[in-house]
């Protein structure tokens, strides 16, 4: 097992460099230069022709890509400008943020998606089919940010159980009780679309098995319904669902752009966004390699868990 | 295409999707001509009129903009950006899938990684960096949620492709003198298409939801242009004082998507084979019983006793009779064989005993099954839960597909043991090894512990024997457990199923189609066909001097060792369909000696209780057979 | 008697756990050094078990697969399927599967016509009297050209695969277990029609099956394949009727018969080697009752006269 660990992260390596060589090559096709959008009103010839030297761009583009693949591999991302403080720690600080946020819907949409699809499938026709069919239908149509902002007007306007926005209370403590309020909202708003996509498939994975030969097998064992549906159905569901998780990991992430925004929640999705619109280059590259690069390493946890799930796989 | 469309509109929920979208499509497609106000003239005096104000319908935005003229431009926007993205990520991705999954090796290894590496993004960090590098706008917007889409169309069309690369009439398309490029266009193509057209409709909500994200971030339309992403997230700053901005466009968007999903969900189902033949039915605990007509008694001093059991399948409007009234039984110790070609009802026969005919479709719907006494026809399921594996247990064909792919062969075995008997886990498994070890297989210790792909298939179908032993059953029904091996491999299996009967004076129900396993093995055989047992009798009787047609021609068209190279004896003509049986015997349309007479009415099985048959003219008279 | 497909040497390796770059870790033999000659007119069997190689060596034949080493030579001259529309015309494949050899999404004449309209270039006319001439022969009605695949049994199915190999009007057919997926009263059919299309078209088989009634029942001389090797050949009736080898001995007692008792012809459990670590010496020393010191050591050599065996220690 520690080996195809090691296997699996020696893997990886061309995958992050790929990452960084891609991330690169669109940035690179950015028309104009960032020297204009950096000075705004100030961009002078000779200013322009600084900047440019103070950040390299005089060089041909695969030195520069070197360069910058160097100084991130010594911690150093680069100066955001636009905030003017070192691009690593503005996205450390905020992917912390995201992590909580993203995390976990990604646990709620695993839990209910899982516990959703399995139910939906043992009772196929039945009322508690129907009623999650439905709900899973309403749940992968509505998208992410209105849901957000119908929770806010409702739960947080109306009915004022939770805050309206951020992710602590702008005075007072910040301990885990405040957290898990401001928490709450967005967490669920993410986590619907998810939840509803792994219930989907959740359900017709256990579909598909259910109809297997040695489901017949354990039946004629005289193993009881349940252990039936949780130990042998669900287990070798699983196989496949797992995989869903690990991509619906990425769409969590990747959702949690528009519900930080809803949500005035500090999360390294706004982060981009406003990086994007203020065309602070280096941030947005530092954010989406680092971004990216953690979602790569939850992708090996995924391949163990499969590994070890499975006999079948190769270790 | 017809066939399509009235599967289509027999889901009643795809048909409400597919009204409300052609209903919203035709709508976006007359907007020019409707007398709306310009929905970018803005008119700060009226800003955030209510829904229902004159002149405004749905009211105004916070420029005093008509927002009903806007919601009509924009979901014209929305709709037409959606489809775009599916469509272009759709045709790249299929083409990039189809390449590699035809041509493989390395082509394909290549392509992949490249496809992974794309896939290794959280899709919108690319989508981001897309946008970031090409600049706001939507038609960035649409190239950005294409490409991160394009991925993951390639992965699954490829999947798709290598599927079929590898059928056998790919490989005829070769020997008929094709090109790659013309097995791409005639032979995969027309078999990926449905696939393609599937995971486009399910995407399609999709992509018009990414695109209005994007907007809704401020990346996509820019102002004054609104598709209704954007107007989203302009409202979004008046959500609290004016939430009719917001709810608006944002319902309109999940009535879209909505109907787009639920006309993709009838889509893929109207075009799915599986989903049509109802293949993915979960099959329930036990069989469903219907029986009309009365339960009959049981006869005789058979452990086991099959009186006049019906099992139909129930597939949309058509009734197959897959058992037509079987009576049979089996004493302590006896082995009988009950031998018939595919179709003719014999698997389904077995599996009836014990409720595990896969229902929905199929339902009992006569008879009765005496075990000890009992009739198992309608019993309460935990009655029946507690019989099998313990009283009546079961042996499969393919040991591959039979045990459970992901536990070990030691703890199934030890389920089977303590879903029965409250016994410590030490004990079960002490017993276990001692099954392994009864069953012959070396090195049973070690063997415990390995997973049913690491074993051969014989050693699996021995693991399949111990398990069906775990609790000492009293009857044993053991269906085709020999047919996937090998012959040598069936020799083996064959005299240690001999051996153990013996030893344990098991009841075994055989089903076979193989004349010399039955020979071998079995003490009394039961012919059947179309669903009916023909004739039945001592093996030796029924072989040396088989009564009814059916049987004495299938004898003679089996190719035996020793006899060298000849003209074979073949039967004429198809086993009929058992959802439409002819009146009469069910093999007169390929039996030589019919007559008008066989052809009539029901032909009952006849004759003494050890041997009879079903059949006006039989080869031998039974009395001068004994 | 001319030869009609002459083997030599031939053998197949797969390369297991293939790298994007750099060396595979092992290798299977699938088909080891196999030589062979079936003459022309004649029906050559092939049996083995799974895992024999039989499947492997007929899909090199019609060049499906690229033979690692050795030669094949059709009817005198080397395989070359450089140029599909040529190779076609000079050998032909049946399929096991006779459903998922038919495209399910073409009907029954666009599935004949191919081979006529790609290999010899008919026209419509001539395409259709031509499919008239081949239903007639393998006793399809015409009315079902129509249809699509689905909508035919195995037995149906399975001559339409054959009038698709008809068609290409090739004098060498490699029958790749084309019964063993029907029913044994549909099975004599085809076999029945398979022998009738021999005599009257002068066709060349190459029979493969895993059934040795089946082979003994069509073939004039019989090959047995163990674990990728040729262990004996020779005519039918003396392989069958007196095995050299001790392992077509075991696979004759092995067959269920009707009047034999049963008995397990191996007392001993056994497996077949494992292809990734094959043993030294012969393969098939290990469940063999007449191994000796020799078997470890070296491979044996077809020998023998005719009827050849590949067994240093032959059953008399």
């Amino acid at each position: 097992m520690g080996s195809y660990i090691l296997k699996r992260l020696v893997s990886a390596i061309p995958v992050l460099l790929g990452i960084t060589v891609i991330v690169f090559a669109i940035m690179a096709l950015i028309p104009g230069d960032p020297a204009t959008a950096i000075l705004g009103s100030y961009a002078t010839p000779e200013n322009v022709e600084k900047i440019n030297r103070d950040l390299g761009l005089d060089k041909p583009a695969v030195q520069r890509y070197f360069i910058w693949l160097g100084n991130m591999l010594q911690g150093d991302f680069g100066r955001s400008f636009s905030l003017n403080r070192p691009v690593l720690d503005e996205v450390l600080e905020r992917f912390g943020a995201t992590l909580a946020l993203a995390g976990t819907s990604f646990v709620l949409c695993a839990v209910f998606g899982v516990a959703a699809g399995v139910v939906s499938a043992a009772r196929q026709y039945g009322f508690a089919d129907k009623a999650i069919t439905f709900a899973v239908l309403l749940g992968i149509s509505i998208p992410s940010f209105f849901l957000g902002m119908m929770m806010i007007l409702i739960f947080a306007v109306q009915l004022r159980w939770f805050p309206v926005s951020g992710m602590w209370p702008v005075y007072g403590s910040r301990d885990l009780m405040t957290l898990v309020q401001h928490l709450t909202l967005p967490a669920i708003a993410l986590a619907v679309v998810a939840t509803g996509v792994v219930a989907r498939l959740s359900r017709s994975a256990m579909l598909e098995v259910l109809r297997q030969d040695f489901i017949r097998t354990a039946r004629a064992k005289g193993v009881p319904e349940r252990g039936v549906i949780w130990r042998h159905a669900l287990r070798a569901a699983m196989v496949s669902i797992i995989p869903v998780l690990g991509i619906q990991a990425g769409f969590v992430l990747s959702g949690a752009v528009y519900i930080e925004i809803v949500f005035q929640w500090p999360g390294v999705g706004r982060m981009l966004v406003d990086a994007i619109l203020t065309r602070d280059i280096l941030l947005v590259q530092g954010g989406v390699v680092f971004v990216a690069a953690c979602y790569v390493l939850f992708n090996i946890v995924v391949d163990v868990a499969q590994s070890l799930l499975d006999p079948r796989i190769k270790t | 295409m017809m066939g399509f469309l009235s599967l289509l509109a027999r889901n009643r929920l795809a048909l409400a999707g597919l009204v409300v979208m052609v209903l919203v499509v035709l709508l976006a497609l007359v907007t020019p001509l409707l007398p709306l106000a310009d929905p970018d003239v803005t008119n700060t005096g009226d800003r955030f009129l209510p829904p229902f104000s004159e002149g405004a319908l749905l009211g105004t935005d916070h420029l005093g903009r008509d927002l009903l003229s806007r919601l009509m431009w924009g979901t014209r926007l929305s709709l037409a950006v959606g489809f775009a993205a599916a469509v272009i990520a759709a045709v790249l991705g299929a083409a990039v899938g189809i390449v590699a999954g035809y041509y493989g090796g390395r082509t394909d290894n290549l392509i992949m990684r490249g496809v992974d590496m794309l896939m290794a993004f959280p899709y919108i960090l690319l989508a981001l960096a897309i946008v970031a590098a090409l600049g706001p706008g939507l038609l960035n917007a649409l190239i950005a949620v294409a490409a991160v889409n394009i991925p993951f169309f390639a992965r699954n069309i490829r999947g798709i492709t290598v599927g079929i690369a590898h059928k056998e009439f790919v490989d005829a398309a070769k020997l008929a003198g094709m090109g790659n490029g013309r097995i791409i266009l005639t032979e995969i193509l027309p078999n990926v298409i449905p696939v393609i057209v599937i995971a486009m409709s399910t995407t399609v909500g999709w992509m018009i939801l990414e695109t209005a994200g994007l907007s809704f971030l401020g990346l996509g339309s820019q102002p004054p242009q609104a598709d209704l992403g954007s107007m989203l997230g302009e409202a979004r700053s008046a959500l609290i004082t004016n939430p009719h901005t917001s709810v608006v466009p944002g319902v309109m968007i999940l009535v879209i998507v909505m109907a787009i999903n639920l006309l993709g969900d009838g889509v893929r189902d109207a075009l799915d084979p599986r989903l049509r033949s109802g293949a993915l039915t979960r099959p329930m605990a036990s069989t469903t019983v219907r029986r009309e007509g009365p339960v009959p008694e049981a006869q005789g001093d058979a452990v086991l006793d099959l009186r006049d059991l019906q099992t139909q399948f129930h597939v949309k409007d058509r009734v197959y009779r897959a058992v037509g009234g079987v009576s049979l039984g089996v004493k302590p110790g006896e082995c009988l064989g009950i031998i018939g070609e595919s179709g003719s009802g014999k698997s389904v026969t077995a599996l009836s005993v014990m409720g595990l005919v896969a229902s929905p479709p199929g339902v009992i719907t006569g008879g009765a099954v005496h075990y000890k006494g009992q009739d198992l026809v309608g019993a309460p399921y935990e009655t029946l839960r507690d019989l099998r594996g313990r009283e009546v247990s079961y042996i499969f064909q393919d040991p591959l597909a039979t045990l459970h792919p992901l536990y070990k062969v030691g703890d199934q075995l030890v389920e089977a043991i303590r879903v029965h008997h409250r016994v410590p886990d030490k004990e079960a498994r002490q017993k276990a090894l001692g099954l392994l070890k009864d069953v012959r297989i070396p090195n049973a210790e070690s063997r415990m512990d390995s997973y049913p792909h690491e074993m051969s298939g014989g050693m699996r179908q021995r693991v399949g024997i111990a398990m069906s032993l775990a609790n000492d059953p009293e009857v044993i029904i053991a269906d085709e457990p020999t047919t996937a091996l090998d012959v040598t491999v069936q020799a083996q299996i064959l005299s240690l199923l001999d051996t153990l009967r013996r030893e344990k004076r098991l009841a075994i129900v055989f089903i076979t189609h193989d004349f010399g396993v039955v020979a071998q093995l079995c003490d009394r055989v039961a012919v059947m066909y179309a669903g009916r047992i023909v004739e039945e009798g001592p093996t030796q009787a029924v072989l040396d001097a088989p009564a009814h047609p059916y049987t004495a021609r299938l004898i003679a068209c089996v190719p035996e060792l020793g006899e060298g190279k000849r003209q074979l004896h073949a039967i004429p003509g198809l086993p009929p369909a058992v959802n439409d049986l002819p009146p009469g015997c069910a093999f007169a349309p390929r039996c030589d000696k019919a007559e008008p007479a066989c052809k009539r009415g029901e032909i009952a099985l006849e004759g003494t209780a050890r041997r009879r048959v079903r059949c006006i003219h039989p080869e031998t008279e039974l009395e001068a057979a004994q | 008697m001319t030869t009609a497909l002459r083997l030599e040497n031939l053998s197949k390796t797969f390369a297991v756990g293939k790298r994007l770059f750099g060396a595979p870790k092992g290798h299977v033999h699938a088909v080891h050094p196999v030589s062979l000659e079936v003459a022309e007119g004649e029906t050559m069997g092939i049996v083995g078990e799974s895992g024999c190689g039989k499947s492997t060596l007929a899909r090199m034949l019609v060049g499906l697969l690229e033979p690692t080493d050795g030669t094949i030579e059709i009817a005198g001259k080397p395989l070359d399927n450089a140029d599909p529309a040529v190779f076609g015309k000079r050998i032909q494949y049946v399929f096991q599967d006779p459903i998922s050899s038919l495209n399910p999404r073409k009907t029954i004449r666009q599935i004949v016509e191919a081979p006529l309209k790609l290999l010899h270039g008919m026209d419509k006319a001539q395409r259709d009297d031509r499919i008239r001439e081949i239903f007639a022969q393998v006793n399809l009605r015409e009315e079902f050209l129509d249809r699509y695949p689905h909508e035919f049994s195995g037995g149906q199915a399975q001559r339409i695969g054959i009038a698709r190999a008809l068609a290409a009007e090739a004098r060498i057919l490699i029958l790749d277990e084309p019964v063993s997926a029907l029913d044994v009263s549909v099975q004599a059919q085809v076999l029945n029609l398979l022998a009738d299309l021999k005599k009257r078209l002068g066709l060349t088989y190459l029979f493969i099956s895993h059934d040795l009634a089946v082979v003994e029942a069509v073939s004039d001389r019989v090959a047995v394949l163990y674990f990728g090797s040729v262990v004996e050949v020779g005519r039918a009736e003396d392989v069958f009727a007196r095995p050299r080898h001790p392992y077509t001995r075991l696979l004759a007692e092995s067959a269920p018969v009707v009047g034999r008792a049963l008995t397990a012809p191996e007392g001993r459990e056994t497996e077949l080697p494992d292809p990734l670590n094959p043993p030294k010496g012969c393969a098939f020393r290990a469940r063999c009752p007449n191994a000796g010191a020799r078997c470890a050591e070296e491979e044996p050599m077809l020998e023998g006269d005719g009827h050849l065996a590949a067994c240093f220690h032959p059953v008399r």
